[in-house]
Order: structure tokens, then C-alpha cells, then sequence
């Protein structure tokens, strides 16, 4: 990997310049990221076939199965972590000042962790069969 | 380091407008892009791909306020299913798996791009027609089912 340095500190390996930043990983996390949630793609289209217009025990039902609720909480967490890259290429685009660019990029992606994060302590407490919130917060 | 001139070849006098003045007082020949560009549906797939993934999370947005509902128990699942049967909500619900059937299209197809497939003028233009046109008639037999085995009525 340690490529060697020449004059105006690009890097070479191979005298193959590589590289300066980081923009090839994030194409890569990008591409791998859409490739996993493809698949989950799909089984959200038959899930939301399934879960169209059922009762509130139907659906518990249907999260009290581990695989269901396991894969709907990767799916959420796959999903926002794409579109959290996914906006970031976006917003690179069509904002040019960077402070503006970046105060964006850094917003986004916390409202994607939240995101997330709800997500996931929805389909867990679903899951385990909680009692429906506020319980467990003061109520 | 000698630039070519750029004002050789006749630019002074040409009258096609395929040269231009620029900023820094240079006659350049415009770039040829303008004169022999053409609407292709690749264009239209790659924006609509942009265009589905800012509305997938918008409905990202409404998956976790129905989670939150369910979270929140029968009553609060009760108005948000409500609220989803309503002809506004039936309509949101359709546009949200057109959005999801053109997300799994679209990212099909840019991930075969992605890996160097594809990308003969034959295929790319496939490829992208389908990952334009298609999730509409996917999302209408969608519904079509679900209201032909009486899941959702208006």
C-alpha cells in the first residue's frame, strides 16, 4: 500500500498516480451499500404487501418472528447509511461553498443516525412485545 | 509554453457562431458538446435515480412514523392506519412503491453500470427503460392485487 511520494507529494504506486483523498472509498462504500439493500429492497415490497391494511395484532404478530424484525432493523440501517452517501454526492453537486456544503453533509447525517437509531428501538421494543410508549419514560 | 492561437482557422471570420469570446478576451471554438448533444433516456434514468432516492427517503421518513405509531400502541397504530386507508393517503401509498420499484430498478441498473456492464448503446438504453417506465405498471398491479384480494378498499 505505501505508495511512493514524489515532488508535489502525489502519490504513485506502480507510477500510477492514486488517490489524493479519499473519494474512492466512498464510491466503493456507495456501491456496496446499494448492493445490500437491493435484495432488502425487494423483500420490503412483499413485506409491505403483506402488512397493507392489517390490524395492529397482525402486525405484531408479524414482528414477534425474529427474522422479520432482524432484517427490517438491518434494512433501516443499510438503507440510511446509503442515503446518507447518497446525499453527500448530491449536496457536492449542486452546493458549491463549502462551509454551506459540509454544515449540510454534517447535518444530514445526523438526522440519519437518528433516524436509524429510532428505527432500530422501534422494531426492538416491537419485537420484544413492550408495552406501547410512553412506558418505560415516566408514564 | 506556446498555446495554439486560438484565432487561427478563421475564427475572425466565422459567422456559425461554433466560436466564442472568452472572459479573458480569447476567441476559443465552442465546445462541441452543445451542437451534437441529444436527449437520451440514460440522462432521464440517471436523474430519476437522484430523484428516487431524495423521495425514498422522504418515504424512509413515513416508514418511521408508522414504526413509531406501532411503538406507541393500538390507538396511535389505529390513526396512522386511518390516515393510510384515506384516498390521500391510498394515493401516497401508491407513490411510495413506484418510488420503491424504481429504486430497485434503478439501483439494478446502476450497479451493473457500476461493474462495467451494460454499457453498450444498445444495453444502457434498455437497461435504462426500464429502469424509467417499468415501476409504474409494477406499482398498479401492485394495487391492483390488493384491492382485488380486499387488503385495502376505498
Amino acid at each position: 500500500m505505501s505508495g511512493q511520494v514524489k515532488g508535489n507529494g502525489a502519490r504513485f504506486k506502480n507510477n500510477v498516480k492514486i488517490s489524493e483523498r479519499h473519494g474512492a472509498g466512498e464510491w466503493l462504500a456507495e456501491r456496496v451499500l446499494l448492493v445490500v439493500v437491493l435484495p432488502l429492497g425487494l423483500w420490503v415490497a412483499s413485506t409491505a404487501f403483506t402488512l397493507t391494511g392489517a390490524g395492529y395484532d397482525a402486525v405484531q404478530d408479524w414482528f414477534a418472528n425474529r427474522l422479520n424484525a432482524g432484517l427490517l432493523a438491518l434494512t433501516a440501517v443499510v438503507f440510511f447509511g446509503y442515503v446518507s452517501v447518497a446525499w453527500k454526492v448530491i449536496l457536492e453537486d449542486y452546493v458549491p461553498q463549502p462551509g454551506t456544503r459540509k454544515a449540510l453533509v454534517a447535518l444530514l447525517n445526523l438526522v440519519f443516525l437518528v433516524l436509524a437509531a429510532a428505527s432500530v428501538f422501534f422494531i426492538v421494543r416491537m419485537a420484544l412485545g413492550s408495552a406501547p410508549l410512553p412506558a418505560g419514560f415516566g408514564a | 509554453m506556446t498555446q495554439p492561437s486560438p484565432t487561427s482557422g478563421g475564427a475572425s471570420s466565422d459567422r456559425t457562431g461554433r466560436f466564442v469570446t472568452q472572459p479573458n478576451g480569447h476567441v476559443t471554438p465552442l465546445s462541441p458538446h452543445i451542437g451534437i448533444w441529444r436527449w437520451h433516456v440514460t440522462m432521464a434514468a440517471s436523474i430519476l435515480f437522484r430523484a428516487t432516492i431524495i423521495a425514498a427517503t422522504v418515504g424512509a421518513l413515513i416508514v418511521v412514523a408508522w414504526l413509531g405509531a406501532l411503538a406507541f400502541g393500538p390507538d396511535a397504530y389505529a390513526a396512522a392506519l386511518a390516515l393510510a386507508g384515506s384516498p390521500l393517503g391510498l394515493f401516497v401509498g401508491f407513490g411510495l412503491t413506484v418510488v420503491l420499484f424504481s429504486f430497485i430498478l434503478n439501483g439494478t441498473r446502476h450497479t451493473i453500470n457500476d461493474t462495467g456492464n451494460g454499457l453498450t448503446i444498445k444495453s444502457s438504453t434498455i437497461l435504462s427503460r426500464i429502469a424509467v417506465w417499468a415501476p409504474v405498471p409494477l406499482a398498479i398491479l401492485f394495487w391492483v392485487v390488493l384491492f382485488a384480494v380486499g387488503r385495502v378498499s376505498l
